[in-house]
Formats: C-alpha cells, sequence, structure tokens
C-alpha cells in the first residue's frame, strides 16, 4: 500500500468467521500486494488456515468480503491455487503421486471434461520441478512427509495461478524438502505471483519471506518483514513477552 | 404369487441333489433360477461400485444404520396400504431409512453424542420399532403373515422380472453417472476442501452420490434383508481395495466381487432348504475379504509377515557387515584377513550369516580368517552413508 | 397383574440395567458401536457351544459364548491395526460375518438346535417364566431371573470396586497410566463385563436389541446431564422405565416385548432430544440463533473500534462494506443502541464509552482464552454461554 501503483492481489474487508457461531476470526483487513512470499503467523488457534480457507470460501464468513484482483473469487478461481494442510486428505486413498498432481487440472478443465494429454504432460512436468519424477507411480502414502508436501507442491503449480495459498507446506518435512520447498517459491515471487503460506517456525521467517502477518483472531500486523518483524509485534500476538532471537 | 411360491420351493426340491454344471444349465434354462441369478449379480455389482465410494467416504456403518432404520418403514408401507408389491415396500423402506440417516447427521451436530452412539441409538430402535410393528402385523387377523419377514434376511428367490429390471435400470443411471462425474468425485473423496476451491459444488456431489448410496442399500434389502445388508456394501469394496491403487481398478474390482457374492451365494442359498440369502451372500463376500487380507501381494499380511522375516534377516547380515567394516576401514589394506574369533563378542554374528556374506562375495573366508572383498567393502561403505542420511531426516 | 406378569417385568428390568452400566462407559468412551459388533457376534459362540454342550441352560454356553465376544472385539482391533481398511470398516465387516456364520448354523441345524431366528432377533421375554428354577421340588424363580440377577450383582459389585479406575480410564486415560492403572487391563475388563451382559440379555430381548438396551438409555441421560454417577442412575432408570412400559404396550398391541421396549427407548430419546435443558435440539436451536445474533453484534462494534474513519461507520456503508447477507444489519444496530454500546448522530455512527470498553475486554477474553475474563463479561453480557 507504500506504493501505490503495486496492485493488490488479495484485499480482505471486515471479515469475520465463526464456527459454530463461536467467532475464529475478527473484523481482518489485509491487503496483500502482488509479488509477495508472505507467511502468515500466529498462535495455535489464531485462525491461520481459518483466514485462508475463508479466502478461498472452503468456509463462509459471516460478515465481511474477499476480492481477489478487484473481483470476487467466485470469478477469479483460476487465478488461485491452494495446497491444503497435511491432515485434510486421505492418504489411504487408492491414487498415485501422477494423478494426485493431475488434479490440479480439474479446475481450468470445469464440469464432466476429463484430464487428456496435455494435462497428463503438465503433471509430469511439475513432478519434474519438485524432483519427484521417480515415485510418480507411488501410492500416495507410501511416499516419505517431504516427499507428499513435494507432490502437493506440484499439484498447485499445474494449477498455474498468479496466487499461491499453502497450508503449513512445512509441516512435518526434512530439511533438504524445505529448502528445495522454498527455493521453488521463491522462484514463483522473481516471476511476479503471490505466494501466501501459513507458517510455525518464527526462526525463518527474516530469511524465507519478505512480507508477514500476524494473526490471533484478530490482525495484529501486516507489512513487510524488514519493518514489522519485532519483538513488539511478536509480544502482541503470542501473548506474554515474547522474544525471538531474529538473525539480521 | 402363491402358485408362484410353490414353484420356488419346487426348484428348491429339485436343487436337493444335482452337481454344479447341471445348475449352471438350469441358470440358462430355468427361467425363475435366471432371474434371481441376474437379479443377484446386478445388486452385487451396484453394492460393489457404490460401496467402494462409502469406504472410502469413511460411511462404512452409515449404511448398516440405514439399512436397519428402514424396517419400520417397510412396516408402515405395508399398514397403510395393505399390500405386498415390494415397490411400495421399497418406497416406505427408502423414507425410513433416510429419516433414521438424517436424524443420526442432527444428533451429532446439534448434541454432544458422538457419531457412534448415534448410529447404533438409531440402528437398534429402529429396528426394534419395526420388529413391535411386525410382530404386531403378523397377529392381525386378517393379514397374511409371510412375505415381510423376507426383509430380515433376505429371499432372493422372491426376486420378480420387474424387480430386476427395475435394479438394472437404477445400475445402468449409476454407472452412467459415476462416468459423468468420475473425476469430481474422485476428487471429493480425497480432497473436499481442494475440490471446493475448484468451484466445484461439493453439496451436489455429495447429495449425488449419497442418494445412489442409499438406493443401492434399499434395492437390496428383498436380497439380503436389513440386518445384513451393509456387509454386502462393504465386504466387496474393502476386499477391492487391497489389490491395487487405482480408484478405477477398486471399483470395477469390487463390482465383479459383489456379483460373484451375489451369484455364489443365491446358488448356494437356493439349493438347500430353510436358508435365507442375506447369511450366505455376506459369508461368500466375507471369504474374499479374507482372502484379500491374506494374499493380497502388496498390502497382504503373508507377504507383509515374509517381508517382515527377510527385513530382519537382511538387518542381521547388515549389523554383521557393518562390525566388520569397522574393522577394515581401519587398515589400508581393505582386504586385510582378520581371525573369525574377534566377531565372537558380537552377537549378531552366527556361522550361518558368514556362509551368506560370503554367498554374496562381501568376503572371503579362509580357514579361521575373513578379509571384506571390495565389493564388500562398497556396500558396507553405501549403507553406512545411507544410515547418516536416514537419521539426519 | 398374574405373577409371570411381575417375572417378566423384573426380568426386563434387570435386564435393562444390567446392560445401562456397561453401556454408559461404552458410550462415553465413543466405543457404542462395540455393543452391536459383540451382539452378533456372540451367535455363532452360542451355537458351537450347545454343539459342545448339548444343553441350551449351560452356564458354559454363557462363557463362550462371552468369550466370542471379547475375540470379536479382539479381531476387530486386529483388523483396525493393520491398516487395511478404515476403522469403521473393520467394524463393519467383522460383526455381518459373525452373524451370518450363526445364522447359517441354526438355519442348518434347525432340527437340532432349539434356537430359531426369530428368538435370535427378538429374544423370548415372554417365554422366561416357564423355565423354572429347580432344586429338588422347590421353585426357585425363573431360570432367567437367576441367571442375569448373578451377571447384574457382579457388574455392579465390579463397577463399585473399580468405580474410580473406570472413571479414570475413561476421561483422562493418559493420567490412568501414569497412576499405574492399566487401561488395557479396564478396557478388556469392560469388553468382558459387555460380552457376559451381552450373552445373559441376548435370551431375553434378542441379538439387535441388547445394542438399544445398551446404548439409548445412556445416551438420553449424557444429555440431561455430565456427571458419571448420575448418568448412570438416569440410564437405570430410563432403562427400567422403558422395560416396564414396554411390556404394557406389547400387552396392549399384542406384539414383541423387546420389540416395544425399544421403541419405548427410541421415544424417550426423541423427547429429551428435542426438550433437555441446554442441550436439546430446541435448547440448541435457539442458542445458535442467540449467537449468531451475539457475534453480529460484536462485530460491529469491533468494526466502529477498528475504524476510526467516517466513511466507514455511515449507516447506509455496513450493509455494503461489512455484506451482512445473513443478518439484518438494522436489528444489530438496534440491538447495539438499545445497550447503549452506540450513539448515532447523522448517520455516523460512533461507540460508547461502555460500548468501548466492553468490546476490548471481549476480545481480550478471546484472545488470552482466559477463563476469568469470561466471568466478567457474562455479567454484561450473554456471549459464550455454554
Amino acid at each position: 500500500m507504500k506504493n501505490p501503483n503495486q496492485k493488490l492481489a488479495v484485499a480482505v474487508d471486515d471479515l469475520t468467521v465463526a464456527y459454530n457461531y463461536k467467532p475464529v476470526l475478527w473484523d481482518i483487513d489485509l491487503a496483500i500486494p502482488e509479488g509477495v512470499l508472505m507467511a502468515i503467523v500466529g498462535p495455535n488457534g489464531a485462525g491461520k488456515s481459518t483466514l485462508i480457507k475463508a479466502i478461498l470460501g472452503i468456509l463462509d464468513p459471516i460478515a465481511g468480503s474477499v476480492q481477489i484482483y478487484g473481483k470476487p473469487y467466485d470469478k477469479q478461481r483460476k487465478l488461485v491455487a491452494y495446497v491444503p494442510q497435511k491432515g485434510s486428505v486421505d492418504w489411504d486413498f487408492p491414487t498415485t503421486a501422477v494423478d494426485v498432481v493431475t488434479m490440479g487440472t480439474y479446475g481450468s478443465l470445469g464440469w464432466i471434461k476429463r484430464p487428456g494429454r496435455k494435462e497428463k504432460k503438465a503433471a509430469l512436468e511439475a513432478l519434474e520441478k519438485v524432483g519427484m519424477l521417480a515415485f510418480k507411480d507411488r501410492q500416495i502414502s507410501q511416499l516419505s512427509g517431504g516427499q507428499q508436501q513435494r507432490v502437493f507442491l506440484a499439484r498447485a503449480l499445474v494449477q498455474d495461478a498468479s496466487i499461491y495459498f499453502m497450508d503449513e507446506p512445512f509441516q512435518g518435512v526434512d530439511a533438504t524438502t524445505e529448502i528445495a520447498i522454498i527455493n521453488i517459491l521463491k522462484e514463483l515471487r522473481k516471476k511476479g505471483k503471490t505466494v501466501i503460506v501459513v507458517h510455525h517456525d518464527l526462526q525463518t521467517v527474516p530469511e524465507y519471506f519478505d512480507w508477514v502477518t500476524f494473526l490471533n483472531v484478530k490482525k495484529i500486523a501486516t507489512g513487510p518483514v524488514k519493518d514489522i518483524f519485532n519483538d513488539d509485534n511478536l509480544t502482541k500476538t503470542y501473548g506474554i513477552n515474547y522474544k525471538v532471537s531474529v538473525q539480521k | 404369487m402363491c402358485g408362484y411360491f410353490r414353484e420356488i420351493t419346487s426348484i428348491n426340491l429339485k436343487f436337493k441333489h444335482i452337481d454344479i454344471l447341471k445348475y449352471i444349465e438350469l441358470v440358462f434354462t430355468d427361467y425363475t433360477l435366471r432371474t434371481i441369478t441376474l437379479g443377484t449379480a446386478i445388486l452385487g455389482a451396484i453394492c460393489g461400485m457404490l460401496g467402494s465410494f462409502a469406504v472410502l467416504k469413511k460411511q462404512s456403518l452409515l449404511g448398516d444404520a440405514i439399512s436397519h432404520a428402514a424396517l419400520p418403514g417397510i412396516a408402515i408401507a405395508f399398514l397403510i396400504t395393505g399390500t405386498k408389491d415390494s415397490n411400495v415396500l421399497l418406497i416406505g423402506a427408502l423414507v425410513s431409512g433416510l429419516i433414521g440417516a438424517f436424524w443420526i447427521r442432527g444428533i451429532t451436530r446439534n448434541t454432544h453424542l458422538k457419531s457412534d452412539t448415534a448410529l447404533g441409538l438409531i440402528l437398534s430402535t429402529f429396528f426394534g420399532f419395526g420388529m413391535l410393528l411386525l410382530t404386531y402385523i403378523q397377529k392381525l387377523p386378517d393379514a397374511n403373515q409371510s412375505g415381510l419377514d423376507k426383509f430380515l434376511f433376505g429371499q432372493a428367490a422372491t426376486l420378480l422380472v420387474s424387480d430386476v429390471w427395475f435394479m438394472a435400470i437404477i445400475t445402468f443411471v449409476c454407472i452412467i453417472v459415476l462416468l459423468l462425474f468420475w473425476k469430481e468425485f474422485k476428487l471429493l473423496l480425497f480432497d473436499p476442501d481442494f475440490t471446493k476451491t475448484l468451484g466445484f459444488n461439493t453439496k451436489f456431489l455429495d447429495i449425488l452420490i449419497t442418494s445412489f448410496i442409499v438406493l443401492a442399500i434399499v434395492m437390496g434389502l428383498q436380497t439380503v434383508g436389513v440386518v445384513l445388508m451393509s456387509a454386502l456394501l462393504l465386504a466387496p469394496a474393502a476386499a477391492a481395495r487391497q489389490w491395487t491403487n487405482s480408484l478405477r481398478v477398486m471399483v470395477m474390482l469390487a463390482a465383479m466381487f459383489g456379483s460373484l457374492s451375489g451369484v455364489l451365494g443365491t446358488a448356494i442359498s437356493s439349493s438347500q432348504a430353510n436358508l435365507s440369502t442375506g447369511p450366505v451372500i455376506v459369508l461368500i463376500a466375507g471369504v474374499f475379504v479374507l482372502i484379500s487380507f491374506i494374499f493380497s501381494p502388496s498390502r497382504g499380511l503373508l507377504f507383509k509377515q515374509l517381508r517382515l522375516i527377510q527385513n530382519r534377516k537382511d538387518l542381521e547380515l547388515h549389523k554383521t557387515l557393518t562390525f566388520m567394516y569397522d574393522i577394515a576401514k581401519n587398515h589400508h589394506n581393505k582386504s586385510h584377513p582378520h581371525t573369525i574369533k574377534i566377531l565372537n563378542n558380537f552377537q549378531g554374528f552366527t556361522k550361518k550369516t558368514l556362509q551368506q556374506l560370503e554367498h554374496k562375495n562381501y568376503i572371503t573366508v579362509e580357514g579361521q580368517q575373513w578379509a571384506m572383498t571390495e565389493k564388500g567393502y562398497e556396500f558396507a561403505e553405501n549403507m553406512y552413508n545411507q544410515q547418516m542420511v536416514e537419521t539426519h531426516e | 397383574m398374574s405373577s409371570a406378569q411381575i417375572e417378566i417385568q423384573l426380568i426386563a428390568s434387570l435386564v435393562a440395567i444390567a446392560c445401562a452400566i456397561p453401556g454408559t462407559f461404552l458410550v462415553l468412551r465413543k466405543m457404542a458401536l462395540i455393543s452391536d459388533a459383540i451382539s452378533h457376534s456372540i451367535l455363532p459362540g452360542l451355537v458351537l457351544g450347545f454343539f459342545i454342550t448339548q444343553d441350551l441352560s449351560s452356564p458354559w454356553l454363557i462363557v463362550m459364548a462371552a468369550l466370542s465376544g471379547v475375540v470379536t472385539v479382539i479381531l476387530v482391533e486386529y483388523i483396525q491395526k493393520t491398516n487395511l481398511v478404515k476403522e469403521d470398516t473393520a467394524i463393519g465387516l467383522v460383526f455381518p460375518t459373525m452373524f451370518s456364520i450363526g445364522v447359517i448354523l441354526i438355519a442348518k441345524n434347525a432340527n437340532d438346535v432349539h434356537l430359531d431366528i426369530d428368538v435370535v432377533l427378538l429374544g423370548e421375554l415372554a417365554f422366561t417364566p416357564f423355565d423354572r428354577m429347580m432344586v429338588g421340588d422347590v421353585d426357585l424363580g425363573p431360570k432367567s431371573l437367576w441367571v442375569i440377577g448373578i451377571i447384574l450383582s457382579s457388574t455392579i459389585g465390579l463397577l463399585i470396586a473399580f468405580f474410580k479406575e473406570l472413571k479414570i480410564s475413561t476421561f483422562d486415560k493418559g493420567l490412568a497410566t501414569t497412576l499405574g492403572f492399566s487401561p488395557a487391563i479396564i478396557h478388556y475388563g469392560l469388553m468382558s463385563v459387555a460380552s457376559v451382559t451381552t450373552v445373559g440379555a441376548f435370551d431375553a430381548v434378542g441379538a439387535i436389541l441388547v445394542v438399544a438396551l445398551m446404548i439409548a438409555p445412556a445416551a438420553t441421560a449424557y444429555l440431561l446431564t455430565t456427571d458419571l454417577k448420575k448418568m448412570l442412575g438416569l440410564a437405570m432408570i430410563f432403562g427400567v422405565f422403558s422395560a416396564i412400559v414396554g411390556y404394557w404396550l406389547a400387552h396392549y398391541l399384542d406384539a414383541s416385548i423387546s420389540g416395544s421396549m425399544t421403541t419405548i427407548l427410541g421415544l424417550l430419546f426423541l423427547l429429551v432430544y428435542l426438550i433437555a435443558p441446554g442441550k436439546g435440539l430446541i435448547a440448541v436451536l435457539y442458542r445458535n440463533k442467540q449467537q449468531r445474533i451475539e457475534v453480529s453484534l460484536l462485530t460491529f462494534l469491533l468494526h466502529l473500534n477498528n475504524h476510526s474513519e467516517i466513511e466507514e461507520r455511515h449507516i447506509n456503508h455496513l450493509n455494503e462494506h461489512i455484506n451482512w447477507r445473513k443478518v439484518r444489519a438494522k436489528f444489530v444496530v438496534d440491538l447495539a443502541l438499545k445497550n447503549n454500546m452506540v450513539t448515532i448522530d447523522e448517520d455516523i455512527i460512533s461507540l460508547t464509552e461502555k460500548g468501548r470498553i466492553f468490546t476490548e475486554k471481549a476480545i481480550n477474553y478471546i484472545i488470552s482464552n482466559d477463563p476469568t475474563e469470561i466471568e466478567a463479561i457474562k455479567e454484561d453480557f450473554f456471549l459464550f454461554r455454554g
């Protein structure tokens, strides 16, 4: 917002979300400029995943609105890719890695139409990109945590979107995969894409991201990491004198 | 109707002492037998297909609750209309099955009772109410009591050609719908949140597939009965899941297992007096499950156990080799011979492991001395590095 | 009332109490469906036991049948552990198969076994007074009364002896382990009691209706209380009530006693489900409606608190900006006005001092989740009840 020429990728206005009428997110305003790599941080139960789910229309807000490049989400679906949290999928499902990645093309295919050769090719390319081509025919539960996450990243890449939402992509992932994933995310940013990540590890925020949102039921702060990632905001978000040894 | 029943009993008598070939011949020539065989085959197929979705939706036991909850509907439909026309009774079954299903949903959503309590509660109380009505009907002065209790354990022999046509049409429609929305159903079952973000109407898809599952349950009541119907839904799907990691293959296999259970179950029960079809079909489906659980190559318990034993053996071998590697790497010459005695204070070592290692050309043994080969050294070194990486992960 | 009628009601009541005790724990442990599995799978045990003992009233029969119940539980747990199928599928596979074996065994040996399918499903409560316990020439009452009486008294004995252990292991498995009670022993103990009770009740009310007697009274009681002792007591009362009312309903309709007992249980549950204070459907729907209003009101106040800009606080802005589709904006504004939380000046809404303090308190509570703060808020507002 400091640079008025920069387009807004996501604009959230007075968003309130409740589960069973118990409020989880209250009156959130958020303006995410195009081309940032942003972390959403906050304690457990702060509503980080809920925020993403509400933006993506998985949850219905009780008040407020969301716009993607100036239009409601319904009209801009094809600009958005999503990597859900690990627990939300059925790992024992009879499906293989390449199958899962192909699912990324379903959105652009629309109802009834089946994926063809073009979609298969795109899926294989994405698998190659995340270094998982050798495992393409594995059933997904037979992959390690890191490999599973790479497959889901590949699925998002296949969506070929402008904005990527990821819910804790580094959860249960080995160090090599974490670096591989963050490199791909940085590459996406270089291409002008916007990447929004629910993140847990505060230590790595300054290293990985250039934009950050502090969230705890309501928005605490949002902006460039170098400006707002400080002890003051951390304490406001996490309560009692939270200090993190930030490596600058 | 009465003449029809007599015909069936006469077939039952005929079957008592015939062999399989004759039976197969009869299936093609005898009108009644052909009808019921075709009926159970179609029923098994549709149950297998839709059962795959029910199992993957984690709604295995909802089917059980719905089928039990259908019983009072059958009785009430009879009390209102006074007819035993199976289509009318099945509409009653459908309605009360759906009421049961919605009530379960209401209980889990609005109270703190968990789904297992809601399922058990609805299935047992609805069933009890149904039994109350059935016993009441039996004692009504003008009611012909035979006929309704076939819905408890199923009687394939009471299937009429019109019933089979109805099943065939529903199955046909079901296959068309599955083919049309295949991609969407698969996505919905695997990752519902993602499905929603792509703009698919998940509520519509969910209602569509659930309606077909309920329809399949109700269709099966006459053949398999309310008590055991859910097993025909689950068992073929559970068996099929063991053989493949592809949803398409799983659904086809389940349809096949279901059909086979239906046909074989009908054959056995109709060739024996006094045997309902339901338990026989379920038992055969259970045998498919058992075989699949044990003998499936990738997931089966037998091969898993064999692999476990193999792994344990390999581990022992590797342990000995690592121990040798630790000794050998301190020497310039990797193949420097050592006495076997050094190994004695190492527990994983036996004469046999030594022989196996030699057989794999990892070491050479000469008299009381062993020495590592180049190949053995390399292998051990690789293993060592791999272990480092794994523990690091 | 004839003495046979009294005896039937007595037996039915004892069966109901004996089922309510393990049933309560099964419901609390989220294992209600295990009772379904047990009740179905004792059937092959019963039939096999009969083949061995050739005596339907042998106590060994009860032991065999109960054993097959416990074996089923172990089998289900084993299949769950293999991860070959999902958890609920394991139950759904095992018990129909076991039950089928039982039904086929009975059907194939219909002439030898004095059991038929009707008895399996409905029991034969009506006939229990005819099977007497005789010592010499002395009539000691119906045999079933003795069987269920012994089962019930040992269940009560075990309940009193292990109440503390049962309670801890039900509500806090981790704590139970650290205190040195093995949850596994309690678990299998409970399964054994459930199996024995099921076998004892099977004779009287049949396979599927045992499940109703175990689950329904406990579930109904659970809607009314969360206190374990009260829940046990209520479950027993509901069980006995259904036994006696069910008997007379069956008498009047000339229909199955166990079917009508279950029907009464179902109706009782329906009644409580609708009107239970706090947890019943009507109370829940009412509370949901209240909470929706509360959340809307607070959202509105919070919005005012967050924005000092005049255009964000204009009354017409509410509709388009906060996007109230589900709540009538006017209603919320009126509510806020009535509570002196806001003032309206030329269509611009501002928070009053009271509204501001309240909003901050509320948000503090939600962020900190501190239960002491909620107490203070409860006083001046109705949010967060329950």
